[in-house]
């Protein structure tokens, strides 16, 4: 299989002084020290609560924030340290999907106009008949084309915004809890438009949510992130039918299960307090704070990743123990 | 079972700039005692306009019919000074963002203090130590630090719990929650619901929550109601709905839905909500429905009692004919 992504320990520390007149410049440490790749065709969910850097990891790859250090490949390039102009060029065949899609377009424009912007970037001709191409291929007929972004639903928009980056065919796509701000009904036919496209066109995707049953439906891997880092990474069957990490096991026991039977047939146990201030990270492993299994080696150690099965990464003191 | 709440042929519209917006289309619906009643749709299907109606928070440009009998009084014809009485004594409500339903200006104490007193004739005092009793009856650690913070230095979830505290200081008989999960984290969101759960035991109210998260209702409901376009499409108890949904809009929602323990197929509902300004004739469900037949676009279907305890209102179960 072909990497498309490989990123290895990329960092990325945000710092900002306490107050103007403070002479010490403190740490963020938003992305911290995390590895992975990504096969062609392949989807890696990034999964994690709010504050574990799901989304600055996302947005470091694309470089919309520079690294702090690490390096990031894509296809066999690394791009860590290109010089912009020549990197703009590679980023075209990465595109980003956001979560909230009507402010990700512009409600000036039409949609042809919204459409054609980075086609006309291109040189491509006959832009409005690909515009129409790309609007079939999201589910969307000719008279979108001269609606305002706030005369189409939230689903339609969202739709939109895949037209747009699909227009520069991508390689891989960023996709930031794409059906999040969405009702089911619609979220259920966005899933299932991004899969058909994958299946068509190979596309490589990296897809950031903290819905645990969206994950379990789209991804192919599955990379749990706390804080910053990633405490397990495996396939979607390893993480969601043999979690190891205690994290893990916790995170899934919280998702809802839309059965009322299953509410009777498990004990679920419930994760206590919250995810610590990443601007004063616990020491040793950042999860012993909240971990029932805390032991004094947590606190004061940070631990390897262990191999559990082929591909299944844990990183915990007692992998494979508990 | 004892009934609390009984909300009989609900109208609600709105005039806007537009037209005239239909919002409840005639709503049925009861709550009985010391039971959780899900309210399930999704956006723009009136779950949150009804709360609102029982509560009478609309805004002026409102026009409300039928019946909403709360402890066996229509709740549409008090008068605002007994309509007072009955919001936080009676129903109180907590709310999505509880950012934006605490003053960021204040502290938790003034805030809660301000609340308790104007209930109860009590000193300054008696108010600060039943709030910090309240904080301790929602688990939140260190009930005196949390007095003197301003909304902005409590997290999500601590803000949720003050707001449920809040909700609690004069023993309610229903608390509604409106999506009170939905800014939380998933091990967050576990936790503030097993405490609803928890306090409910205690304090012994009826919960009416509103959410769009189907997993949530078959976690923590007794009983729920389907609403698509201002209309109930489909009351059940929970175990029922998710086993035998009649409605085709239940059976479509239910399809729609990512399950976390396996991957299934998922079948989108075809199409998008309606527009409520001109919303379809006859069953607004109608155009979406894959068993559409002529009379549904004449005639609204009404809800009647398809067997023991499960509602629907569908032609497909012969509505006109029994109801």
């Amino acid at each position: 299989m072909d990497e498309i992504i490989r990123v290895e320990n990329l960092k990325k520390y945000f710092t900002f002084k306490e107050s103007v007149f403070s002479r010490e410049v403190k740490h963020l440490k938003a992305v911290d020290g995390v590895s992975f790749s990504i096969n062609r065709g392949e989807t890696l969910a990034l999964v994690g609560e709010t504050g574990s850097g799901k989304t600055t990891t996302g947005r470091t790859i694309l470089r919309l924030y520079e690294p702090t250090s690490g390096k990031i490949f894509f296809d066999g390039r690394e791009i860590t340290k290109m010089p912009i102009k020549e990197f703009k060029k590679i980023r075209i065949q990465m595109q980003m999907i956001y979560q909230d899609p009507y402010s990700s377009l512009n409600p000036r424009m039409n949609i042809l106009n919204i459409i054609a912007e980075p086609l006309k970037e291109l040189k491509e001709d006959n832009i409005e008949e690909k515009v129409l191409e790309l609007l079939q291929s999201v589910g969307l007929r000719k008279e979108h084309m001269y609606k305002y972004p706030d005369e189409i639903s939230g689903g339609q928009q969202q739709r939109v915004a895949i037209a747009r980056a699909l227009g520069v065919n991508p390689k891989f796509l960023v996709l930031d809890e794409p059906t999040s701000a969405l009702d089911v009904s619609v979220q259920a036919q966005i899933l299932n438009l991004l899969e058909n496209l994958q299946k068509e066109k190979k596309f490589t995707y990296l897809f950031i949510s903290h819905d645990l049953s969206v994950v379990r439906y789209i991804s192919h891997r599955v990379a749990i992130m706390y804080l910053g880092k990633i405490m397990e990474i495996g396939t979607v069957e390893q993480i969601f039918e043999n979690p190891q990490h205690p994290y893990t096991r916790l995170l899934l026991q919280s998702v809802p299960v839309p059965d009322p039977k299953d509410k009777n047939k498990r004990k679920k146990l419930i994760l206590p307090g919250e995810i610590p201030s990443p601007l004063n990270p616990p020491s040793g492993c950042p999860f012993h704070t909240r971990c029932p299994y805390v032991k004094d080696i947590c606190k004061e150690k940070e631990p390897e990743y262990v191999e559990v099965e082929k591909g299944h990464l844990v990183k915990c003191h007692f992998a494979g123990e508990i | 079972m004892n009934e609390l709440l009984s909300i009989e042929d609900l109208y609600l519209n709105f005039r806007t700039f537009w037209g005239m917006a239909y919002v409840l289309n005639g709503i049925d619906l009861k709550i009985y005692k010391d039971e959780v009643f899900g309210l399930v749709g999704e956006t723009g299907c009136g779950k949150s306009v009804t709360s609102m109606s029982i509560l009478r928070l609309l805004p002026s440009n409102a026009e409300v019919s039928g019946r909403i009998i709360f402890e066996g009084k229509n709740l549409l014809e008090l008068s605002e000074k007994e309509m007072k009485k009955i919001r936080g004594e009676r129903i109180s409500m907590v709310f999505q963002d509880p950012m934006s339903s605490l003053n960021p200006l204040f502290k938790i104490k003034t805030q809660m203090v301000d609340v308790i007193k104007l209930h109860h004739k009590i000193s300054k005092e008696e108010a600060i130590e039943r709030a910090i009793e309240l904080l301790k009856a929602v688990n939140l650690p260190d009930p005196n630090r949390i007095l003197e913070s301003y909304p902005h230095q409590l997290s999500g979830g601590m803000r949720q719990r003050v707001m449920i505290a809040l909700a609690l200081s004069f023993n309610p008989s229903l608390l509604i929650a409106d999506e009170p999960t939905t800014a939380l984290d998933v091990t967050i969101q576990k936790q503030i619901l097993d405490l609803i759960l928890e306090l409910k035991k205690q304090y012994h109210f009826s919960v009416l929550l509103i959410t769009h998260d189907l997993g949530v209702v078959a976690e923590t409901c007794d009983r729920v109601g389907v609403m698509y376009a201002g209309n109930m499409v489909e009351i059940a108890d929970v175990e029922e709905l998710f086993e035998n949904p009649l409605h085709p809009y239940t059976q479509g929602l239910l399809s729609a839905i990512p399950d976390p323990r396996y991957k299934k197929p998922l079948k989108p509902l075809r199409g998008n909500v309606p527009s409520l300004l001109e919303p379809p004739p006859g069953c607004r469900f109608h155009p979406r429905c894959d068993h559409m037949m002529p009379i549904c676009k004449k005639e609204k279907p009404k809800l009647i009692e398809y067997s023991k305890n499960h509602y629907v209102a569908c032609h497909l179960y012969g509505g006109d004919v029994n109801g």
